[in-house]
């Protein structure tokens, strides 16, 4: 009976020191990601900003010191970014952080709001009327899925078809080559579309809610205070290249 | 009418090997063209899923290939298996028709003028047995070719013109109104649909055909007519190996003439925009990765659509990066404020 028995308490004693070294050692995961970068929190950035994502992140690498900071232009490297980088610190509009379980540590604010609407632009005249069987460009923001529910709340609609493209100056040809009926973007994306074409656009407010601004999701607690400040320092050229004006705590 | 068929095939072949060099034509960590990078790289497609339908990349394996693979892939790996079959030198058609008959895909996806070329091979060896839907990519007259491949639909390579004109309109004060192009007759029809896309955002192409033997005199004098008689705000050189055949035609007729001119050139190589020896002042070339996501979604709406492709136009690359020569814009042209902002690469 003993003999029997004595392997599996070993197994046990096995099991239960390694659930407990996995235990300890999980939380510590991300300082040891910080280390291998010098001691600096690992932040990681996914925004679409009137601003290619290098010019971003080398303004954002000189403007925070104490962060070691990364910038991704596109969905799918920022997703990468999350599953093998283990960051301490994301930052991203609301609706990404919220698909992946994140609570913003730090809201930005323009104008005193959080949040701002979308609109869907289209050429000559506005896009009314049901959205059946068109097709509406849409920068990729939370893959192919996650867009699609994210559209089809701005635009309370279903039935429509998407086309997701990589970056935000990518909605533009969509409507050169007219192939597709409308864009969404973020209002404040507007004035630059505007800018760039001599296309007649047309713009209509989407039925959604507004979307959360650019926000800070702090993962590592450890490393919370150095995060949130040295973000609420930012000045104000660099908050307003990310979208904002102010930050507030949530 | 063979000849002329035969005349486009040789100019396509000509046209792919440039479009081939600028897809390998990468950028370096320092800001500078890179040279072009040929080295094969090994592929590893992803573990097969029970059930899922297979689709098939017929593809070179240098890096731009591979790149716009990397886009698709993480898009589509989810719903489809991917098995990827390198195109080289030495494959045969009977090589890729194998391939085919081996993974019975739901879409094949092929990448460059030679991968078209032997599917159309498979084809021709088999015209009346039922072929795989077919996404073209990466290959030049694209429109065209389409044409000849049973059920296949893609996407252009060439970035078109009024892309080409919105950015330089974003990156230089001087106004952009009236851009020339100079084209040799088998690239009328693609000056022609250029002219209506520029037109939408108001831009005239100015369009000068020469002869397909054009000297370096020969091109000289029709840059110069574009700048001082036809009175164009830029010129947009088209990807035509026959316009660009090496460095002492280029330094002769295109460096020469658009230095005296004072106009931008539009380019369709990085490695033509180089601030030590001035040449380009916007490069456009594809985005590789934006267009493996392009590829994506069009295979998504395929299969929504029970794959008919005959019903779907061949699209247009949307995404591009964009390489300028920030010296000569400053110089001659006056930098937008704010345009370093949405460049891919300033080069000073």
């Amino acid at each position: 009976m003993n003999s029997f028995h004595r392997p599996h308490r070993h197994a046990s004693r096995l099991l239960a020191w390694l659930v407990l070294g996995v235990g300890l050692l999980q939380p510590y995961q991300p300082l040891q990601n910080a280390a291998a970068q010098g001691g600096k929190p690992v932040v990681q950035v996914f925004l679409q900003l009137d601003a290619k994502s290098s010019v971003v992140e080398k303004t954002l690498q000189d403007r925070l010191p104490d962060l070691a900071v990364t910038v991704f232009g596109r969905f799918r490297d920022f997703e990468d970014g999350l599953a093998n980088g283990h960051p301490d610190a994301v930052v991203s509009i609301t609706p990404v952080l919220q698909q992946r379980g994140k609570t913003a540590s730090l809201q930005g604010q323009r104008g005193g709001k959080g949040s701002e609407p979308y609109v869907l632009a289209s050429v000559n005249q506005p896009l009314d009327g049901p959205l059946t069987g068109k097709t509406i460009g849409v920068v990729d923001l939370l893959g192919r899925d996650g867009t699609q529910t994210f559209l089809n709340g701005l635009l309370k609609a279903t039935d429509m078809k998407i086309k997701r493209v990589a970056k935000i100056e990518d909605l533009l040809p969509l409507l050169e080559f007219s192939a597709a009926d409308g864009i969404v973007l973020p209002s404040s994306m507007l004035a630059r579309l505007l800018e760039r074409t001599r296309l007649a656009i047309k713009t209509k407010d989407l039925p959604g809610a507004p979307v959360g601004l650019t926000a800070v999701a702090v993962l590592n607690p450890a490393v919370r205070d150095v995060v949130v400040k040295s973000f609420q320092k930012l000045d104000g050229p660099t908050k307003q290249l990310l979208g904002i004006d102010s930050w507030s705590v949530p | 009418m063979n000849g002329g068929n035969n005349m486009t095939s040789r100019i396509a072949w000509l046209l792919g090997l440039l479009l081939y060099l600028a897809a390998c034509a990468t950028f370096d960590d320092e800001g500078g063209p890179a040279p072009a990078k040929l080295t094969p790289v090994v592929i590893v497609d992803p573990p097969t899923r029970p059930g899922a339908p297979t689709l098939l990349l017929a593809m070179p394996t240098s890096p731009n290939f591979v790149e716009v693979r990397k886009g698709l892939l993480s898009e589509v790996q989810k719903n489809f298996n991917v098995s990827t079959f390198a195109v080289g030198p030495e494959t045969k058609a009977t090589d890729l028709a194998a391939a085919i008959e081996a993974t019975k895909p739901a879409c094949v996806v092929l990448m460059n003028n030679t991968t078209i070329a032997l599917y159309r091979q498979v084809q021709a060896a088999a015209p009346t047995a039922p072929m795989p839907p077919a996404i073209l990519m990466m290959a030049s007259f694209l429109e065209e070719v389409q044409t000849h491949i049973r059920r296949s639909t893609g996407i252009a390579y060439e970035v078109p013109g009024v892309t080409a004109f919105v950015h330089l309109r974003s990156v230089i004060t001087t106004p952009i109104n009236r851009v020339g192009v100079i084209y040799r007759p088998a690239f009328g029809k693609f000056v022609e649909r250029q002219k209506v896309l520029a037109a939408k955002e108001n831009v005239e192409i100015v369009p000068l055909s020469v002869a397909n033997d054009v000297t370096a005199a020969g091109l000289r004098d029709a840059i110069h007519k574009l700048a001082k008689d036809k009175k164009v705000d830029a010129i947009w050189m088209l990807n035509d190996n026959a316009l660009v055949r090496d460095q002492e035609f280029i330094d002769e007729a295109w460096r020469a003439e658009t230095a005296d001119a004072k106009l931008p050139l539009i380019v369709g190589v990085s490695n033509f925009v180089e601030p030590n020896s001035p040449l380009g002042t916007l490069a456009i070339v594809p985005d590789h990765e934006a267009l493996g996501l392009q590829a994506a979604n069009l295979i998504f709406d395929l299969s929504d659509n029970g794959w008919q492709v005959e019903s779907h136009a061949v699209e247009l690359p949307l995404s591009v990066r964009t390489v300028v020569d920030v010296k000569l814009v400053q110089a001659n042209f006056g930098l937008q404020t704010d345009a370093l902002k949405h460049i891919d690469k300033a080069l000073e």
